[in-house]
């Protein structure tokens, strides 16, 4: 071929040389292989998705450890509860001595009910802010002192308050510390219920989850008013529907020794991994009420000191003991969720080492590749250099005199 | 038999064509650097020869003229792989532009998205915390931002692309012209038999110019090159050029229309324009009409969450975000079904309590937060999840950008050779040039040594016997 001009070949391959030089000063400086999506498209579509994972593990192992205190939190709650169920016990048999004089009996029952303020206190624990016994109403003390009486705040005597129809989307509950159930009702979307309907769904409820006498009515003055009809049932109404407005225990009504529990039986779940999910907490009806009831028996306890036989009181020990071996038990469950915590937390540690490895794979260069590929590109470029000004100032003028 | 004045008359014309020879190489060592130029050389030819009898005696050499030396199939590959590499390049700049918004960083929408289900899950440690719950709202903010940032760098693409698009044609119509205006002239020098020389140089420089710009095909007549687009729309007929026109047309971008008002925007390719028009009406709206699907479609699914759920107060959740209505569906598919998206997103809810993260109306409830979450890993309606459909968005991008930059590379290399192939033929080469001028310079010398010959011959015949006599 007849070659006229090798200037143009020289100008493109200095430009390639340089382009190459630029390319392997940038992984150098960089230290990344792909700067920007068309250096490795399909590397940086992986990258999205392995950043996307990696997020997701940063956040579980921040989960963890958000919800290791709390659960550490909670075990110590039970440990005291427990503790001060053994004490509540040494109390009972001290008590059920027949050599006790009733004097000294009343004074352990003060004892018993100290203890018994001590496991509600426990119960009602909270760990900046969330309420660990409350199941997933985390956000209020879960165990509320119990009244005979509650009434509504909003009232109306014409119309009469029971023809108007509750909002929906709201859940009025009725807690009940005797039976430790509760009786909820959901207005869901579409649904007409009245607050007559309330009336008259809360009636049906006792005796199956109510203490019997339980009744539910509008009164004189137009409110909703819920009442245990006895001295010694207490229960606890809550309502977020501002149609009743906050429902209130009417002053005077308390109910001693009683705790009914507003908290929901769902524990709130916290995502640690992408397929494990643990329980923040104990629902507390769960935990002191709906197994074998702790507060029933304190409370059980405490009247038996104060007015019961010597049988009596060891018969109200024992149900103590019970509602210890039962309380134990769902100590068990939480440690090994503690257990598995700990695991979680090492092993999220790996999955991020194995996914910042894999970006590293994806888009990254090995700093001794990199500054390879940087001096071989120096290399080649002051060859192409060094050639070209070699060839190009080569005329045949150069020779003619 | 042979005279001394017909020898002089020989040497006449030797010093005729060398001085030929010498204007020729002058001019292509003067024109080596002249782009499109082609070398030229002197045609030499043998004169007729004298009969005398049995003897036949030659008559010297004739400049018959000048030829440019070409190459038109060469030519016509440059040209055609010249608008390969125009097209390329165009939509190469244009691409990245748009890269650096889909590259990961900390504003990308793959890493807000990302940010946004991280807090979500952190506040389902503390349902109940304000701060937690304004960390969520954040990071919908800055996810709703990176949705906008990204579709207002691709319309803003477009808005440029589409003032490009004025700029080519009135550049191509000012190459028509010129293009039309050489032809006549290049077609009465071929009529009287001559090369188009400098003429046809100029007028090979300008189609090639008019290449870079779109696809052309030039047919070679007696009335000099008839121009077409790639697909047929005149652009230069003998001495009369096409003049092309723009128009903005109902989709607010300027249409391309011929000589006779008929849309032809669709058929223009290969080119800075081809290349212009196929960002502009067809990558551009296919990513945004992506974005636009998965802001969208994303949005949607953490709205039908967020109602399920109840705020801290107990209520139903409202909306998340705020969305553009959804124009009805149609068939076939629309590029972009969801126009203005992206761009339009926001974010509904403004107060911390109204994330809707309770299932059970309970206020420290964090049952919906697992189904915020799961947006995440479930597919919408696209069959992708949130994360694949953009990690394969920005995949579309890198490849689309590195097609176009390996396109430009190999129609630069392509073309560095084309062009080593069109020098080869109608290239200067000073070296060559540099011979050809001692060539020239010794017949020269050699002719006017003749003369000189034949002077001393004539000087001598003049005194023959004179000198004797004397």
């Amino acid at each position: 071929m007849r070659v006229t001009n090798m200037v143009p070949d020289a100008q493109y391959a200095m430009q390639q040389s340089q382009q190459a030089l630029s390319a392997a000063l940038q992984q150098v400086s960089t230290g990344l292989r792909v700067n920007q999506p068309s250096d490795d498209p399909a590397a940086s579509a992986n990258l999205v998705v392995s950043l996307a994972a990696s997020a997701n593990v940063d956040q579980y192992t921040s989960n963890v450890s958000s919800v290791l205190p709390q659960m550490q939190t909670a075990d110590s709650a039970i440990s005291s509860i427990v503790t001060s169920l053994n004490s509540a016990i040494t109390s009972g048999t001290e008590g059920a001595n027949g050599t006790e004089s009733t004097t000294n009996r009343q004074s352990i029952a003060t004892q018993v009910q100290g203890l018994l303020s001590n496991v509600i206190a426990q119960a009602n624990t909270s760990f900046q802010g969330v309420y660990l016994f409350g199941g997933s109403a985390s956000s209020a003390p879960p165990f509320v002192p119990a009244s005979s009486t509650y009434t509504s705040t909003q009232a109306s005597v014409i119309p009469p308050l029971s023809a108007t129809q509750l909002t929906a989307g709201t859940v009025t509950t009725v807690s009940d510390a005797s039976t430790g159930k509760s009786y909820s009702v959901t207005v869901l979307p579409g649904q007409n219920i009245t607050v007559g309907d309330l009336v008259n769904d809360i009636n049906a409820a006792s005796p199956a989850v109510l203490s019997a006498g339980t009744t539910a009515k509008i009164n004189a003055t137009g409110q909703l008013e819920i009442d245990t009809n006895s001295s010694a049932a207490g229960i606890a109404v809550t309502s977020n529907d501002p149609v009743l407005g906050t429902m209130n225990a009417t002053p005077g009504t308390e109910v001693a020794n009683a705790y009914a529990y507003v908290g929901t039986g769902n524990a709130n779940t916290v995502q640690v991994g992408d397929s494990m999910k643990v329980a923040t907490g104990v629902a507390g009806d769960q935990l002191l009420t709906s197994g074998a009831n702790v507060i029933s028996s304190l409370n059980g306890l405490i009247t038996a000191l104060q007015s019961g036989t010597a049988a009596q009181i060891s018969t109200a020990t024992t149900a103590v003991s019970t509602a210890l071996n039962y309380v134990s038990q769902q100590r068990v469950s939480l440690d090994s969720t503690i257990g598995q915590l700990n695991s979680q937390e090492s092993y999220l540690g790996q999955e991020t080492v194995t996914l910042t490895t894999q970006q590293t794979a994806l888009v990254g260069v090995s700093l001794a590749t990199a500054a390879t590929n940087l001096s071989q590109a120096e290399l080649n470029n002051s060859a192409v250099l060094a050639a070209s000004a070699k060839v190009l100032p080569q005329t045949l003028l150069d020779y003619l005199k | 038999m042979g005279s001394l004045s017909s020898s002089l008359s020989i040497a006449v014309q030797s010093l005729n064509a060398a001085t030929g020879g010498l204007q020729v190489t002058n001019n292509n060592i003067a024109n080596a650097n002249t782009p499109g130029y082609s070398r030229q050389v002197a045609i030499l030819q043998e004169a007729a020869p004298t009969n005398d009898g049995n003897l036949s005696v030659g008559n010297g050499v004739v400049l018959e003229g000048f030829q440019s030396v070409r190459d038109e199939l060469v030519q016509t590959q440059i040209q055609q792989e010249t608008q390969s590499q125009s097209g390329a390049n165009a939509q190469l700049a244009s691409l990245q532009q748009i890269q650096p918004t889909f590259t990961t960083s900390t504003q990308d929408i793959g890493t807000q998205m990302s940010a946004l289900f991280s807090s979500i899950s952190s506040l389902s440690t503390t349902p109940g915390s304000s701060s937690a719950r304004q960390g969520v709202l954040t990071a919908g903010q800055n996810l709703v931002t990176a949705f906008n940032t990204a579709s207002n760098s691709l319309t803003a693409q477009q808005a440029g692309l589409n003032s490009q698009v004025t700029q080519d044609v009135s550049q191509i119509n000012q190459l028509t012209k010129q293009i039309a205006a050489l032809n006549p002239q290049i077609a009465g020098l071929k009529a009287s038999g001559q090369d188009g020389g400098t003429l046809q140089d100029q007028q090979n420089q300008l189609v090639l110019s008019l290449s870079a710009l779109t696809s052309v095909s030039v047919i070679k007549t007696d009335d000099g090159d008839t121009l077409t687009t790639g697909n047929g729309t005149p652009l230069v007929v003998g001495s009369k050029p096409f003049t092309l026109q723009t128009a903005t047309a109902s989709d607010g971008m300027t249409h391309v229309l011929d000589q006779n008002g008929t849309d032809v925007t669709a058929t223009l390719t290969g080119g800075d324009l081809g290349g212009t028009i196929q960002m502009r009406d067809q990558t551009i709206p296919g990513l945004l009409g992506q974005l636009d699907t998965l802001a969208n479609q994303f949005g949607n699914a953490f709205n039908s969450v967020q109602k399920g759920g109840y705020d801290q107060n107990g209520a139903l959740g409202q909306s998340f975000f705020t969305l553009p209505p959804a124009p009805p569906a149609t068939v076939p598919p629309a590029v972009d079904p969801y126009p203005g998206a992206a761009a339009n997103i926001g974010m509904f809810i403004s107060d911390p309590a109204s994330i809707a993260a309770s299932s059970d109306s309970s206020a420290g409830g964090n049952g919906n937060l697992a189904n915020f979450s799961a947006v995440q890993t479930a597919p919408l309606k696209s069959g992708q999840t949130p994360i694949d459909a953009y990690s394969s968005l920005v995949y579309q991008v890198g490849s689309l950008a590195s097609n176009a930059n390996a396109e430009s590379k190999a129609t630069t290399s392509s073309l560095l050779q084309l062009n080593d192939q069109l020098n080869s033929v109608s290239g200067v080469s000073i070296d060559q040039e540099s011979t050809n001028l001692i060539t020239y310079q010794t017949a020269y010398e050699a002719a006017a040594r003749v003369v000189s010959t034949i002077q001393s011959l004539f000087t001598i015949t003049m005194s023959m016997g004179t000198a004797a006599a004397e």
